[in-house]
């Protein structure tokens, strides 16, 4: 999953840049809002993480300026402005949930999640679809009902392909949701990670779809 | 006794009553006056009228037939001093030596004789001269009767014109009671009479100067509030980045981060404080003799530390011999924080010049760095409390600039931002009235 993290403060922006990549999110942390402009044009992102007060350019206006040619990227404000009608003005504009600073990051994460899910229309937590379990909160996937053991890459590349699950993902695709900016990717790591990955699940769980890409199969 | 309402009540009372007297002893003089004149001739017609008759006239006739109320008494003496006739023989007057008029003073009270001598005989009359007072009294009295009547009216009366005229000063306090602490909007002056409205428009002022002090202490609050929010925020997530570290290295780096995170919210808060108690509405204008080329010295060698670590330079050339009436902590505070943004904002490495000269009759500090500088569009703002220049790398608490725009403030100096002479970097100047040398 890779996240958008808009922040102007160093010693937070840093935090959350770890915090999050323990979580096996893919971060890209920019520091105001002309370069989150930039990001946002470059790189599909799942969910946008947004401070207000950033220089060069007001965190609302960003949303507003995001909202305004329709991208419907989840957007969770945190923020150090914590008025009522800040919140109101905040979830208005079209942020999807509001935090005030500051804040656990074990909320923060599990908004995130919330967040997520929504943005993929399910109700309930973990992802389930054919024979694959995905629990987002524990990072703990099931084939067939039996645990299987992911590297951090291995899950980020199933959690994309059963964020619509179905859907066909190509390796471009499937590479901007893995890699943030400052990650070297080698020129076929997407494919060892695949390889490993349905090695480590089975046949016929995820298909190559020859020319397009990748999908998980809706299998008993 | 601070009862208006007693205090005009004694005030009215006591001078009715002293009017009221004094009418009544002018009235008693007066006509105790006439009395006199007017009983004096009385007795002098019944004297008169008594040297026709003689003795065994008086005798036989008995009593004269006079006014029982006037009490007078004749007597009619002989030549050999002998009484011949007493009108009253309960009342015995001395014989009087001279004729004429006479007060005398007998056992029976003072009495008023006239003594009408006639041929061998002295005719003597005589009246009480109790019954002239009696008489003077009852007029002086018919004037102070009423007044004392119309006493315990005039004092109902003053009771309640005052009752009234203190009904809008008694809705005032209901007012003001029934206020609530934050309520600081200016009284009405609706029906106050002209009297208190002085009173009224005073404390209207001072609910005025009060609002924009609580406004402006609000406000600073707020702000602080938000701002202690980021470094802490940072804190939490740095603490809760050391629970979840999973390997020793992973910790260590996750601890010297969070110390950097205290140290940063630390500083906030310590300049928060620095800033509250600057303000002018609480500080008393600092009058120190303040040798400000110790003080650059000072602050210098504090941060001379900060500088080592990131590699700065830090170059003092203070003059000695600039002194300025202040306040020395608070040009500390100034001087400090000059330094320190130009350390941390002045890139690693580079290096700060700190200049203090005496031009005439200003001291002139300045303060150059060879960081990125602040855009000449930005200058102004980053005063402001908590603004930060975009350019800025560094994390700031935003208050340094804010703080030494008020020292200056509260020493009458100025400040200004400029490029540094030699292209890149800032050059911050200062100046303050200097004082002269002392003798």
């Amino acid at each position: 999953m890779r996240l958008l993290l808009v922040e102007d403060d160093a010693m937070i922006g840093s935090s959350l840049v770890k915090g999050l990549g323990r979580e096996n999110y893919t971060v890209d942390w920019v520091r105001d809002g002309p370069q989150a402009e930039a990001a946002l044009d470059l790189a599909p992102y799942r969910a946008v993480l947004l401070d207000l007060g950033l220089p060069r350019g007001d965190g609302l206006t960003l949303l507003g300026r995001m909202r305004a040619r329709h991208d419907p990227t989840p957007v969770l404000i945190i923020t150090a402005r914590d008025g009522l009608s800040d919140r109101v003005k905040g979830l208005d504009a079209g942020a999807d949930d509001y935090l005030v600073k500051p804040f656990d990051f074990e909320e923060l994460s599990a908004r995130l999640r919330a967040l997520l899910r929504r943005a993929s229309g399910r109700a309930e937590p973990v992802i389930r679809y054919g024979a694959l379990t995905l629990n987002p909160l524990t990072r703990e996937v099931s084939c067939r009902g039996a645990q299987v053991a992911l590297a951090p890459k291995e899950y980020k590349l199933l959690a994309a392909l059963l964020d619509k699950p179905g859907a066909v993902l190509s390796r471009a695709q499937l590479e901007d949701r893995l890699y943030g900016w400052d990650e070297p990717i080698g020129s076929n790591a997407v494919e060892v990670h695949l390889h490993h990955l349905r090695a480590k699940l089975g046949e016929g769980i995820v298909c190559n779809i020859r020319g397009q890409g990748y999908k998980v199969a809706d299998v008993e | 006794m601070n009862s208006l309402r007693a205090r005009l009540l004694i005030a009215l009372l006591g001078t009715l009553l002293a009017v009221g007297a004094f009418a009544s002893l002018a009235t008693y003089l007066s006509a105790r006056a006439e009395i006199d004149d007017l009983l004096d001739e009385e007795l002098r017609q019944v004297a008169l009228s008594l040297r026709d008759y003689s003795t065994i006239d008086l005798t036989m006739l008995g009593p004269p037939q006079l006014d029982p109320g006037h009490r007078v008494v004749i007597q009619v003496w002989d030549w050999r001093g002998s009484a011949l006739y007493m009108s009253n023989a309960a009342v015995r007057l001395p014989l009087a030596r001279d004729a004429g008029f006479e007060d005398v003073r007998t056992g029976s009270g003072d009495w008023r004789i006239f003594v009408l001598p006639a041929g061998g005989q002295t005719i003597q009359v005589g009246q009480p001269l109790e019954l002239r007072r009696e008489l003077a009294a009852e007029v002086a009295l018919r004037i102070l009767v009423p007044v004392l009547a119309v006493l315990p009216l005039l004092a109902l009366a003053i009771w309640w014109i005052v009752g009234r005229a203190m009904v809008p000063v008694n809705r005032l306090a209901k007012v003001l009671k029934a206020r609530s602490p934050t309520a600081l909007d200016a009284l009405p002056a609706h029906g106050v009479p002209d009297e208190i409205r002085p009173l009224l428009e005073a404390l209207n002022g001072l609910l005025a100067r009060l609002a924009e002090a609580f406004d402006a202490q609000r406000r600073f609050a707020q702000d602080a509030a938000h701002e202690l929010r980021t470094p802490l925020a940072a804190v939490t997530l740095q603490t809760q980045l050391v629970e979840m570290a999973s390997s020793d290295a992973e910790r260590s780096e996750a601890i010297s981060a969070l110390k950097q995170g205290v140290t940063r919210t630390a500083r906030v808060a310590s300049q928060l404080l620095a800033l509250a108690r600057l303000d002018p509405e609480s500080v008393s204008t600092p009058d120190a003799r303040v040798d400000l080329s110790a003080t650059v010295q000072q602050a210098a060698a504090e941060l001379q530390p900060l500088a080592r670590a990131r590699g700065v330079a830090l170059q003092v050339n203070a003059a000695a011999g600039a002194h300025v009436a202040g306040s020395a902590d608070a040009l500390h505070a100034l001087v400090t924080n000059l330094l320190d943004n130009a350390i941390r904002h002045g890139g690693d490495g580079g290096r700060v010049e700190v200049k203090l000269g005496l031009q005439t009759g200003q001291a002139l500090l300045t303060v150059t760095d060879h960081g990125p500088g602040i855009a000449a569009n930005e200058r102004e703002r980053v005063f402001g409390r908590f603004a930060r220049g975009s350019a800025a790398t560094e994390v700031g608490t935003g208050l340094g600039l804010a703080i030494a725009r008020q020292v200056l403030r509260l020493h009458k100096g100025a400040i200004e931002l400029d490029d540094a002479p030699h292209g890149r970097g800032l050059c911050v100047r200062v100046k303050l009235p200097a004082q002269a040398e002392q003798p």
